[in-house]
Order: structure tokens, then C-alpha cells, then sequence
């Protein structure tokens, strides 16, 4: 029941971050054509074929977007924390486990349950001063270079995912150490995912 | 030794600023401690996080002194601007010795509340380095250009030229695969950088530039508080307005080489002359007017920065 | 203890707790940490740094390339690319002896140029070609093996992540390494089909045949892959030619790949969502070891040991080509036990200090992008070496049928072949440094 909350919360956060990843791709795509087509405008081989062609070209102000890097930078981050809960909700993280198989079944489940502890317990931490440091972006004002939007916007939408990935750890933490005690698993398999390396 | 100190900034050991100014001035202070201090020096960002975060490592005593330009955080050191607005800067020396009195009486408790600036200065003029020609105003209409700071992508945007945010470390393949047209830097940068194999045109301004950037070297407060007086004596002795106007000098000392080296490569260095150049002042004007305004609004005396500022570089 | 000390026992420490199944980021994040805290007996740098370099980190424009070539990969995949690109291999070359699994290594040559990781060119391949291949009587383990050390192919021939990676941690220009990397991906190529000429001529019962198909219809066959050479030539190409920087192609290629996909028809709305999640899971999983590595390489650098060990070795005047030899030898042996991302990002920093520092009478660059191809080599072989193979496993998963000792038999002849292909690299790096000369 739990567990199916938070598969969808996970699961609701990884495609919200795809979607965003795909914003960014589609505004990229649109900057590198703008920029293709100022540049063409501007060209001496088009000019040459067509000034009134040339010109119009250029009137249209067709251009890179502005400030592209530093949408794709904002956007971007706030897609990989979104990333975070599904990865750790499904065991995405690489282990080497070829020593870990030989071990004893009671040492595999404590070190499984101990490192997912250590893992939520990061992710909490960094979520943590991730908030302390859009605190500073906004005590100082920091801003982009060309836009000049508040650098704790993009922070903040950060810390946004950051919070709901703390959420899914301290889930996956009580969740893991519950296991140990009772016995019984409340995480999804992780085994047969295709977890890509690259 | 008594005391180590953490150097971290964001350029190669062996480039111009910490080869020149940098080494010199903690090899000075080493030596004049009788060995007490002790300065290790991380270029290249070795201890980790990039440019920007600088200022905070040095905040924070993750390191205990950083290089680096208030202008990577834009909005954080407003005051600071002044000494980049267009067309105000003549002399880097000149220059930074006003930059650190003006720091004295406007900055310290305001900008560089956080941190102890030691050393504050402007490098030398900035020149546009282009694949096409840039003899006017005209000639900027649709170029893609990677200014350096805050204030000179209002002034191009202005000027009708397209603002490209970069990373310095990606001008040179930008300019070679033509994603930018021009880039603004000084000519000290243009060595370490390759500009001048990459482009053949440099416009450069008579008299005042089209701008500077501002650097400061700072160093976490309670570090140097914590520091025996006369170890504290040793710093202060190498610190402040004769050493900025030291690195201001020496920076624009280093344009002089990659200068050198364009003519030799028979590139086109155009001198613009103080008529054509007029043009250009008064259509940055606006550029001026604007960043008074934004101070004002910020409750920051804009007007009063930029005057002062005038007053300080002409009695220097 | 001194830090320097401190540097060098952090590194078989942070393999303690890597071999005791800690998640690899996380663990490098534990060392890089504890190492930080223990330097400045106080807990304040690493928070401070972890104030913003996480974000610093998660929001770098050049690391953005990294999911934007995931989901180029995961479209790949849904693009119906996969079999028009074995079906026109097949129609080839599937008369000859072997020649089906000859196809199949081909079309993950061809698969391996639109998308960047080697998981994906091994499952997505295995998908299409697993059925043929037994379908026409080749054995189990020859079949997995094939496409294992196939599936290879997806990092060697750019686009390719561990590229990205390198090219971000040496500072080398990615273009240049993705130019690099093509010429050994395409001997790659023709070294695994020589191997499975000389397999079949070993073991002749491993491998059926078939009639020779006509012309017409091989020349039909090879019309249809023309939209994976307009990716390619457009995204590699793309960045060569300095239309776009290396992330814009990354974008530009994951929108075409995405509208190839959309255009085939198999991308329906639940298939772009499922490319979605499983981006998010391999993202998230390398964004955590870069993440992870960043705080240990910060550690490392502060105990001084790369800058130590490379004076080291200079000092004791060790042969270049003896360093570069073990170097090499490690990754091959680690390669067996760990995936190539993370020893990428654990030992370069470490490495690259010492090899930069040795004379092999070429310039930096060239030194760097032709060690960066010798690596990206040796730990590609890591997919493909017993006990710990990813493409190994993953294939093995979906051919249930064939026993993992057959895989693990067969793939060593593959496996054979690397070696010989490193050897070549290594004697003659003008084969690497060949496209950049001019
Ligand atoms: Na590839
Ligand atoms: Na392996």
C-alpha cells in the first residue's frame, strides 16, 4: 500500500524530470536553429543570392534563445533530483556484488539494509544543504548572467526534488531495516531491471 | 610551519595571473614569515566545485584564499560594476588603486562584508577579437558575441550584437567552429586562449576601453583573524592598494605579448580613433544610464558610485 | 598520519567497501567525506561543498550530454532501427559461414552510431537477432557470446558515453575523442567477425547457412537504414564540424532519434514514458558515482597523491610503455569485477597525472585522446570478461536456455580479439591519431 505510493510518487517525479529533459532537448533543438538561420542571414552566400531574402531573414531577429546554457543548467538539475527517487526506490545504484554473492545470506541482508540506511541518510543530507545553500543564493541575490533570474529559483525547484527523493529514502530505509527484522520485503525487486551502466 | 594556508583559484599553475602576480606575492609572504606561513597553492580548481563557487569556499574556510571575479556571481558584488562599465577604464594600475579606495570607503562592510579582500584590481583594456571587421557601431548588427560579464552583455545586446553565454574554456572552439562570431577578453587571456589563430581581426579602443572585469583575492575573515599579529603584519604588508595597483600593472603588462605575437601573424589589429571611438561612448551611454538606474533601485546611490568612481581613477 | 598517507590508504579502503556491495557512489562519497573531515579535523568543508556542489554538479551544462544521449539511446531502441539494420547486415552477409552472427555484429556497429551506451546496443540487438540466429542453428553460447562482445560496440563506435566522461575529467575536447574513437570501433567490428569466421571454422557445427539472397532484394534491405546514417552523419558530424557544441548534438540527435521512433510508429505514449524511467534510472545511478567521485577527487587532491605518484613514477625512470602496460593490466583485471564508468571516474584522475607526465613522442593531446581510446577499450572489455560481464548477464537473462559456462566459453574467443586490437593500438597509436591529423 505504502510501497505503491511511493512507486507512483517515484514514479510521478521520474517523468515529470523526462518531461523537463524533454523541454530542454526541444529548446536546444530551437536555439540551434535559430542560431543556423541567424547565421545564414547573415552569410555572404545568401546575401549574395538574395539580398531582399537575406534581409528578411535577419528581420525576423531569428537567433539563438537567449540564455539557453543557463535554462539548460536550471533544468537540468532539477531533473537529475528527480531522477534520484526512482533509482533508489528500484536499487538503480551500481554495486559489485561478485564478492557479496559468496557471503553468507544474514551478512548480504545486513550490509543491503545497512547501506541503504547510509544512502538515505546522504540524500537527507544533501537535501539539507541544498535548502542552506538557496538560503545564500537568496540572502546575496545571486543571478544569472543573461537572463538575471535569481540563481534560487533554479535551487529551489532543486531542493523541490530533493525533498520528495528524502521522502522515498526514508522510505526505503525503514522499509529495509523492517525487512531485517521481520523478515519480509517491502522494496520492489531490483533483479531484472536492465540497469545501463553505459 | 606555523600556519598553512589553502590557495585555490581557477586557472593553470602556469598561466599569466598566478605565475606573475599570484606566486610572487605568496612566495614574498613565505619568505618575509622567515617560513611561519606556509601557502599551497591549488590551480586549476584541483579542490573541487567550479569558478563560481570560489567566493563560497572561501566563505565557508573550505579554503582559506581564493582568486576570482565578483563577476562570476552577478547580483552579489553590485558595487564592484562601476569599474566594468563601459568605456570608464584607462589604466588597469590606475584603475585598481581606485577600485581599492573606492572598496575603503563603499565595499568593505557591504559587498565584502563576508570575506578580507586583499588584493582588488582590473585587467588591462578589453579588445573585440572578430572573424569579420569591427570598425563601427554597424558592423556588431548579428554578430554572435561571448562577452565576459554581466555589464558587456547588456552593453552588446544593446549594441545590437547576439550575447552568447559561455565558459571561458569553450571560446576557442566556439570561435573555430563559428557557434560565436567574436569574443571580448584582453589580450593577456588571448595567449593561454589561441584567439589570434582563430580570429584576425582586434578592435581596439583609443584612450578608455569598452571594459575591464574586476578580480579580487580574498581571504576567509576568522583565518586571518586568527593569525598572530605579526603574521597578520607580514599580509597586510603585502596586501592592499600598492599590491592591487601591482597586479593591475602587471596584468596589462602581459598584454603586450599575445599583442605582439598577432601583428607578428599578420593579423588585422584595428586602432579605432578617438572620433570613431566617440560613437561608440555615446551609444553606451545608455548602458551607463541603465546600470545608475538599476543601483538606484537597489538603494545603492548609483549615481554617487559612478561619480566617485570618476573622481578616484582621475586623481590617480 | 600524514594526509599523503591518508590519500593512499582511502584507496583500498574505498574498495573495502565497494567489494562489501556499498553502491559505488556512495561509497566514494563516504571516503571523499571522511578523507575531507579527517584533513581539516573539522566537518565544515564538506558541508560547505556539498551547499552547492551537488548542484553545481547535477546542473552542468557538459554533464547534461549524459542524459540527453540516455534517452537518444532508449528512442533508439523503440525506433524499429534495430532490425532494419540486421535485417539489411543479414541480407548480406547471412549465406556466408557464420554469417548470421557476422550480421548481427554488424548491425551493432550500426546501432552502436546512434546510441551511446553498451547495455542498450546489447539488450536491443539480442532482442532482434537472438531468434535469427537460432532460428538458423547457431549454438547458445555462440550466439550470446556474439552478441555480448557486439554489444560492445555501443560505447566503442561514438557516440559514447564513457567518451563524455573522460573527455570531462581530462578536459579533451569531446569531438576530437568521438573522431578518435572511430577507427578502432570499426577494427573492433571486423576483429569480431574474423573471430567468428575462425570460430566457425573450429567449431563447424555451431553455425547453420542458408541460400544467398538476390540482389534487389539486399539493395531493398539496405535502403531502409538510411535515417541511422542521417543521425549519425548529423550528430557526430554535426559536433565535428562545430555546428553545434557537443551537448546541442546531443539534444539534436535525441530529438531526430525520438522522431524516427515517433515516425515508425512503435513509440507509442506508454514507450516514451518507459524510455523515460529507465533514463531516469541509468541517469540517476552515474549522476550519483560523478557526484561521488567529485568529493573523493576533491579529497585526493588535497592529500596530494596524484601529483606524489606521478613525480614517483617519473623519478624512478620507469619505461613509458611499462606504466602504460600495467595501466592497462589493471583495467583489464578490474574490468572483471567493476563497470567501466566507475573505475573511468575512480582512476583517471589518478592515472592520468602519470601518464601526461611520460614521453611517448607525441604532443598532450594526442597523448590524452589516444589513452583515452586505449582505456575506453580495456574497460569496454570488462563487459564482456567472466565472472562480472554486464552484457553477459543481460543477454544470458533473455536466452534462459543457454547455460552461462557456454557464454562464458565461447565469449573468451571475443575477448581474444580485444587483446590483439589493444596490442595493435598500443604499437602503432597512429591508427587512433590517424583522422585527427588532418
Ligand atoms: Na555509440
Ligand atoms: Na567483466
Amino acid at each position: 500500500m505504502l510501497l505503491n505510493l511511493m512507486d507512483r510518487l517515484a514514479r510521478a517525479m521520474a517523468i515529470l524530470g523526462g518531461l523537463v529533459l524533454t523541454a530542454l532537448i526541444a529548446l536546444t533543438c530551437v536555439s540551434v536553429l535559430g542560431r543556423g538561420l541567424n547565421t545564414l542571414g547573415h552569410s555572404a552566400f545568401l546575401t549574395s543570392l538574395s539580398e531582399a531574402a537575406a534581409k528578411a531573414l535577419t528581420a525576423t531577429g531569428v537567433g539563438p534563445v537567449s540564455g539557453d546554457f543557463e535554462l539548460v543548467e536550471a533544468g537540468i538539475s532539477f531533473t537529475i533530483f528527480a531522477f534520484l527517487p526512482i533509482c533508489q526506490l528500484r536499487g538503480a545504484h551500481a554495486t559489485v556484488d561478485v564478492f557479496a554473492n559468496s557471503f553468507p545470506r544474514w551478512l548480504n541482508r545486513f550490509l543491503m539494509t545497512f547501506w541503504e540506511v547510509l544512502l538515505s541518510a546522504l540524500i537527507i543530507l544533501i537535501t539539507w544543504r541544498l535548502y542552506v545553500g538557496m538560503e545564500d543564493k537568496m540572502r546575496y541575490g545571486e543571478t544569472t548572467f543573461i537572463l538575471q533570474f535569481p540563481v534560487w529559483w533554479a535551487y529551489g525547484l532543486s531542493f523541490a526534488a530533493a525533498v520528495i527523493a528524502s521522502v522515498v529514502a526514508v522510505y526505503c530505509a525503514i522499509a529495509r531495516i523492517a525487512a531485517y527484522v521481520t523478515g519480509q520485503d517491502l522494496t520492489p525487486d531490483a533483479e531484472g531491471e536492465s540497469i545501463e551502466p553505459a | 610551519q606555523e600556519v598553512t594556508l589553502r590557495l585555490h583559484q581557477f586557472l593553470p599553475a602556469q598561466a599569466n595571473v598566478p605565475k606573475n602576480i599570484l606566486d610572487p606575492w605568496a612566495d614574498k609572504i613565505e619568505q618575509e614569515s622567515g617560513g611561519r606561513i606556509k601557502i599551497e597553492r591549488y590551480p586549476a580548481m584541483q579542490l573541487g566545485g567550479k569558478p563560481p563557487e570560489l567566493m563560497d569556499q572561501v566563505i565557508d574556510g573550505v579554503v582559506d584564499i581564493v582568486w576570482t571575479l565578483p563577476g562570476y556571481t552577478p547580483g552579489r558584488f553590485p558595487r564592484t560594476e562601476v569599474f566594468e562599465l563601459p568605456f570608464t577604464m584607462n589604466d588597469a594600475e590606475t584603475t585598481s588603486r581606485a577600485y581599492w579606495k573606492l572598496a575603503e570607503e563603499t565595499m568593505m562592510d557591504q559587498d565584502f562584508a563576508p570575506i578580507k579582500p586583499l588584493g582588488l584590481w582590473v585587467h588591462g583594456p578589453g579588445v573585440i577579437h572578430s572573424s569579420q571587421p569591427i570598425d563601427e557601431l554597424s558592423d556588431l548588427n548579428g554578430v554572435k558575441l561571448r562577452a565576459p560579464t554581466r555589464v558587456t552583455n547588456k552593453l552588446f545586446s544593446n549594441l545590437g550584437a547576439t550575447p552568447i553565454g559561455l565558459p571561458v574554456p569553450a571560446i576557442p572552439e566556439a570561435l573555430s567552429k563559428g557557434v560565436v562570431d567574436a569574443t571580448v577578453i584582453p589580450w593577456e587571456v588571448v595567449g593561454a586562449l589561441k584567439v589570434s589563430e582563430l580570429v584576425k581581426n582586434h578592435t581596439e579602443f583609443p584612450e578608455e576601453a569598452i571594459y575591464t572585469s574586476t578580480f579580487v583575492l580574498a581571504m576567509n575573515k576568522e583565518k586571518y583573524e586568527s593569525l598572530p599579529d605579526d603574521l597578520k603584519a607580514v599580509i597586510d604588508s603585502n596586501s592592499g592598494l600598492e599590491f592591487s595597483a601591482f597586479a593591475g600593472k602587471k596584468m596589462q603588462e602581459d598584454d603586450a605579448g599575445p599583442r605582439q605575437a598577432a601583428i607578428d601573424m599578420g593579423n588585422n589589429i584595428i586602432e579605432l580613433t578617438p572620433e570613431q571611438a566617440a560613437k561608440w561612448k555615446e551609444a553606451a551611454q545608455g548602458t551607463i544610464d541603465a546600470w545608475i538606474a538599476e543601483m538606484d533601485e537597489k538603494g545603492l546611490d548609483g549615481a554617487g558610485l559612478f561619480k566617485r568612481a570618476q573622481e578616484l581613477t582621475a586623481s590617480n | 598520519m600524514s594526509l599523503l598517507e591518508l590519500g593512499y590508504i582511502s584507496f583500498p579502503l574505498l574498495l573495502v567497501l565497494i567489494f562489501l556491495r556499498a553502491p559505488i557512489g556512495l561509497a566514494m562519497m563516504l571516503c571523499g567525506l571522511g578523507g575531507l573531515y579527517l584533513a581539516t579535523g573539522t566537518p565544515n568543508m564538506f558541508l560547505s561543498k556539498l551547499k552547492s556542489e551537488t548542484y553545481s554538479t547535477f546542473s552542468s551544462y557538459s554533464l547534461s550530454i549524459i542524459p540527453m544521449f540516455l534517452l537518444m539511446g532508449q528512442f533508439a531502441t523503440h525506433s524499429g532501427m534495430s532490425s532494419s539494420l540486421f535485417k539489411a547486415a543479414e541480407s548480406w552477409l547471412g549465406h556466408r559461414k557464420g554469417g548470421v552472427a557476422m550480421a548481427a555484429v554488424g548491425a551493432c556497429a550500426g546501432f552502436g552510431a546512434i546510441c551511446g551506451s553498451s547495455l542498450a546496443t546489447a539488450a536491443t540487438m539480442s532482442r532482434v537477432a537472438l531468434p535469427e540466429l537460432r532460428r538458423y542453428g547457431y549454438s547458445g553460447g555462440f550466439s550470446t557470446a556474439t552478441l555480448a562482445a557486439g554489444g560492445t560496440l555501443g560505447i566503442l563506435i561514438p557516440p559514447s558515453v564513457i567518451l563524455v566522461i573522460y573527455a570531462i575529467l581530462t578536459e579533451q575536447n569531446i569531438a576530437k575523442l568521438f573522431l578518435a574513437a572511430f577507427i578502432p570501433g570499426i577494427l573492433a567490428a571486423i576483429g569480431y567477425m574474423i573471430t567468428i569466421s575462425l570460430y566457425v571454422r573450429r567449431n563447424p557445427k555451431a553455425a547453420g547457412t542458408r541460400e544467398p539472397m538476390p540482389y534487389a532484394e539486399r539493395f531493398r534491405a539496405l535502403a531502409n537504414v538510411w535515417p541511422v546514417l542521417l543521425v549519425f552523419g548529423l550528430v557526430v558530424g554535426g559536433i565535428y564540424l562545430g555546428w553545434f557544441t557537443p551537448t546541442e548534438g546531443a539534444a539534436v540527435g535525441a530529438a531526430g532519434t525520438g522522431l524516427l521512433a515517433l515516425g515508425s510508429g512503435n513509440l507509442t505514449w506508454k514507450m516514451f514514458l518507459d524510455s523515460i524511467i529507465q533514463t531516469a534510472l541509468s541517469t540517476g545511478m552515474i549522476f550519483f558515482i560523478v557526484l561521488g567521485a567529485g568529493f573523493y577527487n576533491s579529497f585526493l587532491a588535497l592529500s596530494q597523491v596524484p601529483q606524489e605518484l606521478s613525480s614517483w613514477v617519473v623519478g624512478q625512470g620507469f619505461s613509458p610503455w611499462v606504466v602504460l602496460t600495467l595501466i592497462l593490466l589493471f583495467y583489464l583485471v578490474f574490468g572483471c569485477l567493476m563497470d567501466s564508468l566507475s573505475m573511468i571516474l575512480l582512476t583517471i584522475p589518478i592515472f592520468f597525472p602519470v601518464i601526461s607526465v611520460l614521453d611517448f613522442g607525441m604532443s598532450p593531446e594526442h597523448l590524452a585522446i589516444w589513452f583515452g581510446i586505449l582505456v575506453l577499450i580495456v574497460v569496454e572489455v570488462g563487459l564482456i570478461t567472466p565472472p562480472v560481464g554486464m552484457n553477459l548477464f543481460i543477454i544470458n537473462a533473455m536466452d534462459r536456455s543457454t547455460p552461462m559456462k557456454e557464454t562464458y566459453k565461447a565469449v573468451l574467443w571475443f575477448i581474444t580479439s580485444d587483446v590483439v586490437r589493444v596490442i595493435l593500438l598500443v604499437l602503432f597509436p597512429s591508427i587512433t591519431l590517424f583522422l585527427l591529423a588532418g
